[in-house]
């Protein structure tokens, strides 16, 4: 759905372009503008989006002008969404032509909707973990707070999504068989992860923190109507590296639905890590990767894909190996 | 017969099983040990001497199956078997003289035969045995020509479409197709030998020796 996003003076993204694909990886330093982008993706949508003072770049007074410009993909090509931020005023959003000549520009409902269903997540153990009031509508929230709910409306309204999420549960994670619930206080729900010998269940609290992790990112997976564009940091964390093959399979099931057997549309994916081994599972993927780059003149985002001797450099090596030496950029530097 | 397996993905492992299996013709054990597993050929590469060491010293596995996919590396010519004619950016030849090497470092330990140890190179990556005789144009030779031309006929990204109808395939159905496939391939490797029959060749004249 999203093309591009256009970045001026915002943090650390003083004039920067993101190209996206329907999934992206981006891989990059600290600082680097990788959480940046991400949370400018999800700005322009967001009901109560920063103002000036929290996204002007460092060092830029109050008469520079920060700006934010998503471009889309077919079919809501020729539009643009841009977000201007001045000083003293509101943020400003509004669609408008992606061709100069043309003053008007025609915003479909269906892309508006879209555009509401984007979410951000940098999900949390502890938030995933904590046991929540039952509400309708949940949906996971940033940081993964709500899973439990999410989770109890799924074995409720999607009783076989819910038995599907148990057995991809058990293919990731063979301890474990099943998602239980329980009622810890009254109106408060918790969900406990049932072993598979022993049939003991342990509660979410005891859970490990890749467990908890995991346990979030399958169930997004599962979501019979996920978010339009997923945003999420480091899906990666806490995970064992030989699972990290199931957390691009729960990536790409979001993505790539009719690989799974999924009839809904697919979700735009942007993500972001800072592990090798998670790279190198893109290697043959390479326009999925994008290096965020940091220079003097502040980020700089560049598909690996069009890098001209890919090839010819990797060869026998690993992809992260290789990112990790830094000949392909996007890695820390030293004084 | 206890065989370890070591290739580039563990969802290959049982399709590699049910291969070797009919090459020797009967069921093999597994060593108890956890799969072993490398990220790619560099993984491989250089875990291949500590994987062959841990088996000798640590476990009863009497034999040891690799599995490598060629990618875009030179495939293995008879000019290699010459004496002083090895070329070690051949796979097969790099992992021969590294099993060689390590075999001859180990210490004897009592009552333990020399482990054996059988390597395939599919060419260039596993899914292409997967379509052998399904697609006449899936050939050994057809990829060398093609490596030789500069103009390879597929990649490995339209070989895992034409498997799992997807360049992106889940372990499941990668699993589950190559149980399928191997299964089917098992009907008649003599023919599969005879499409790859360096790379896979290699493989089956020595399990077979056993």
């Amino acid at each position: 759905m999203i093309e591009s996003v256009q970045f001026k003076n915002f943090k650390a993204l003083r004039d920067a372009t993101l190209p996206l694909d329907q999934f992206t990886l981006i891989v990059g330093p600290n600082g680097s503008g990788k959480t940046t982008a991400l949370q400018a993706v999800n700005v322009a949508v967001n009901p109560v989006p920063p103002n000036f003072d929290q996204v002007i770049s460092a060092g830029l007074d109050q008469k520079a002008v920060v700006e934010t410009v998503i471009a889309f993909h077919q079919p809501y090509g020729g539009i643009n969404l841009r977000t201007v931020w001045r000083y003293g005023d509101r943020p400003l959003s509004q669609y408008v032509s992606a061709t100069p000549e043309r003053n008007s520009v025609f915003v479909p409902e269906e892309l508006i909707k879209k555009l509401n269903r984007i979410r951000l997540y940098s999900l949390d153990a502890q938030s995933i973990a904590a046991f929540r009031p039952l509400h309708g509508g949940a949906e996971l929230m940033q940081n993964g707070a709500d899973l439990v709910v999410v989770l109890d409306q799924l074995r409720d309204g999607n009783p076989e999504r819910f038995e599907a999420l148990n057995e991809a549960l058990g293919q990731w994670m063979p301890e474990f068989d099943r998602i239980l619930f329980e009622t810890p206080a009254q109106g408060q729900r918790a969900f406990l992860l049932r072993t598979s010998r022993g049939k003991h269940s342990i509660p979410a609290a005891s859970l490990s923190q890749g467990t908890l992790l995991a346990l979030a990112l399958l169930t997004l997976a599962y979501l019979p109507d996920p978010p339009s564009v997923v945003c999420l940091e480091e899906p990666d964390r806490g995970i064992h590296p030989r699972l990290l093959r199931d957390v691009q399979e729960a990536l790409y099931r979001l993505t790539y639905p009719e690989n799974f057997g999924e009839s809904r549309e697919p979700v735009q994916v942007i993500a972001t890590t800072h592990s090798p081994y998670f790279l190198d599972l893109y290697r043959d993927h390479p326009e999925e990767v994008v290096i965020a780059e940091k220079t003097e003149q502040g980020t700089q985002f560049k598909r690996l894909s069009d890098h001209p001797y890919l090839d010819d450099i990797l060869r026998d090596s690993h992809l992260g190996e290789i990112w990790y030496t830094g000949i392909l950029g996007g890695v820390p530097a030293h004084a | 017969m206890k065989i370890a397996v070591f290739s580039e993905s563990l969802e290959n492992e049982e399709a590699i099983r049910i291969i070797v299996d009919c090459l020797l013709g009967k069921t093999t054990e597994t060593t108890g040990l956890p799969n072993l597993q490398a990220r790619g050929w560099p993984g491989v590469k250089g875990s291949i001497t500590a994987i062959l060491r841990d088996l000798h010293y640590s476990t009863d596995a009497e034999a040891l199956i690799v599995v490598v996919d060629s990618d875009d590396s030179p495939v293995h010519h008879n000019n290699h078997d010459q004496p002083g004619g090895a070329d070690f950016k051949c796979r097969l030849c790099y992992l021969r003289n590294e099993v060689e090497r390590t075999r001859s470092q180990l210490k004897p330990r009592a009552g333990r035969a020399q482990m054996k140890v059988a390597i395939g190179l599919a060419v260039p990556a596993i899914e292409a045995w997967y379509r052998a005789y399904i697609d006449p144009h899936v050939t050994e030779s057809a990829w060398i020509q093609g490596l030789q031309s500069k103009r390879p006929p597929y990649s490995r990204n339209d070989l895992k479409q034409a498997v799992y109808g997807t360049p992106r395939p889940s372990r499941q159905l990668e699993q589950q197709r190559g149980t399928e496939e191997a299964q089917r391939l098992a009907q008649d490797l003599n023919l599969l030998e005879r499409l790859f029959p360096i790379g896979f060749g290699s493989l089956a004249r020595e399990v077979r020796s056993w």
